[in-house]
């Protein structure tokens, strides 16, 4: 076929085709029959794009016919908007997920002990070492007989320090999450870290004898918190993992399948911080409040959460 | 358009497409003006807060100061890309758009997560984008999206009568030129290049030319021998 006559025969059809995606900016204007008839043009378009690239390559008719295959692609395949609700989310895609981490959690938490036992370990046998990780002012507070965790509430109002934690726990999540993508070494790094940190205050606290006000201040939000934690960096291990050890996949495949779960796990996780974010600023160093009720709260915040994560839900992977 | 890099894809029944792939400089440009956009919007909302002060307690107005940075930083770049299908306004500017890796609209979670670890590609990223064919960045990986440039199929002269003997690279001269003439500055060198153009008329298909002013007019006489159209 010659050029002019190509051009002559099929150009009605590119028109056509480049009205209805232009009309169809948003695709939900678009009736179960205009689609169907858009990707029959889309087909036709693409097989024109082929001749033509083939036949007339360079020319305004086949640089015009690549724009167009490549606008109805765009337009017509890819993944689209599912529209998941909350509700949905939160009470099947969040439990499957987190149900299909359960090792990495698992792993996490067994590094996270493992790095609280050693900086247990440094601090009760060795406390000047843990002095180092609470910085002058904390430990010359803990000689004095009180907590660095009261400058907390005394000095900011209630909701700057409630924003600040709520910001800084997510920023912490989220570093450790996405930090998987280097083959895991960031969430490694954040577990094993966290761990040792929270054994060395605890193990300094001792040596002062202030351990118990210490549990006493973060039995009702530092169970979840630390959860949460864990939890986000067991997904971006998982991350890691994948690009790591892709297995009998393609790495990019892999990689994509574990950042589908990670993420759904990553933003079950979030709403959670701002519950805490509150308990921590209103409850945790309030004096009135009787530790066992702390306690409680605690614990019923972790089981709450675990009751959602732990969910019976079909854990086969599904579209949405 | 030779210019820009291209990356085939099959697409569907196996028909290759070529992905015009957006390089380190437009990705950098854009990336640069987004956050301008989102160093604005920051002290934008400073503004904002400051005037609100006076109405609000003194301890809202920190707090919410905290929450708008934490949404612009996290937030600005998933949720452009979410609302638009792949485009923030730098991207716009720029003319690109993330796409996936076989030339679809990307969903929210894999916007979400190539935004995700934009952090860590202030720092990998370039790096990253200097050694992969595609230009993807960490970020890239993790969502499987590319970013391509995004210019709307254009509407240039297209020729209705082919003389004998012409392929598709007189065609796409001749086109090309008619696409141009209008706009170049130096009119003898378009003159010139109409006249090498007429010369291989008169002598492929000489018919078509009759009855054409070529000495006064060789821009239309061309356009109007060829019927070229648009």
């Amino acid at each position: 076929m010659d050029y002019a006559r190509f051009i002559r025969l099929r150009r009605p059809l590119w028109d056509a085709f480049d009205g209805e995606l232009a009309a169809a900016r948003g695709m939900r204007n678009v009736g179960y029959d205009g689609l169907e008839e858009m990707a029959l043009r889309y087909r036709q378009v693409l097989h024109d794009h082929a001749l033509a690239a083939a036949r007339f390559p360079g020319t305004a008719a086949a640089r015009r016919l690549q724009a167009l295959a490549l606008a109805g692609t765009r337009r017509l395949t890819g993944e689209g908007r599912r529209r998941t609700g909350a509700v949905a989310f939160f009470l099947r895609t969040f439990p499957a997920a987190f149900q299909r981490q359960r090792d990495l959690i698992l792993i996490a938490l067994a590094l996270f002990l493992l790095g609280a036992l050693w900086g247990l370990a440094m601090a009760v046998l060795r406390p000047e070492l843990g002095l180092l990780f609470l910085g002058p002012d904390a430990v010359r507070g803990l000689e004095e007989g009180r907590l660095w965790t009261e400058s907390l509430v005394t000095t900011v109002p209630p909701s700057v320090s409630s924003s600040g934690i709520a910001t800084n726990n997510i920023t912490v999540a989220l570093t450790s999450w996405g930090g998987g993508v280097l083959a895991g070494l960031v969430p490694l790094y954040i577990v094993l870290f966290n761990g040792l940190l929270l054994g060395a205050v605890v193990g300094v606290t001792l040596h002062y004898s202030m351990a118990g006000e210490l549990l006493r201040f973060i039995a009702a939000h530092g169970i979840l918190e630390l959860t949460l934690i864990l939890i986000c960096s067991a997904a971006g291990l998982g991350i890691g993992r994948a690009l790591v050890a892709a297995g009998d996949v393609p790495r990019p495949l892999a990689l994509r399948a574990a950042t589908r779960d990670a993420l759904a796990v990553l933003l079950g996780c979030l709403p959670w911080f701002l519950v805490l974010a509150l308990v921590e600023v209103f409850v945790s160093p309030s004096p009135e409040i009787p530790a066992g009720a702390k306690l409680v709260l605690g614990l019923a915040l972790e089981g709450a959460f675990l009751a959602l994560a732990l969910r019976p839900v079909s854990l086969e992977p599904t579209d949405d | 358009m030779s210019e820009i890099r291209r990356e085939s894809i099959l697409g569907l029944d196996n028909i290759r497409l070529d992905l015009p792939i957006a390089g380190i400089g437009s990705r950098s440009l854009a990336a640069f003006l987004d956050y301008l956009v989102v160093m604005a919007l920051a002290f934008l909302w400073v503004f904002l807060v400051g005037l609100l002060m006076a109405r609000l307690t003194p301890a809202w107005a920190p707090a919410l100061v905290i929450v708008g940075w934490f949404l612009l930083e996290w937030g600005y770049f998933a949720g452009m890309e979410v609302a638009t299908g792949g485009r923030t306004l730098g991207k716009m500017a720029v003319k690109l758009r993330v796409v996936t890796a076989e030339g679809g609209t990307p969903g929210p979670g894999a916007l979400l997560a190539r935004n995700l670890v934009r952090s860590l590609d202030l720092i990998f990223g370039v790096l990253l984008m200097v050694l992969d064919p595609l230009s993807r960045r960490l970020g890239d990986r993790l969502g499987g999206t590319v970013v391509v440039h995004d210019r709307p199929p254009e509407a240039a002269p297209v020729l209705g009568r082919v003389p004998p003997g012409w392929g598709p690279r007189e065609l796409a001269l001749v086109e090309a030129f008619l696409a141009r003439a209008g706009g170049m500055d130096d009119m003898a060198a378009t003159w010139e290049m109409a006249d090498r153009i007429l010369d291989r008329l008169r002598r492929d298909a000489p018919e078509l030319l009759e009855g054409l002013d070529t000495r006064n007019d060789p821009i239309g006489s061309i356009r109007r021998a060829l019927q070229a159209e648009g």
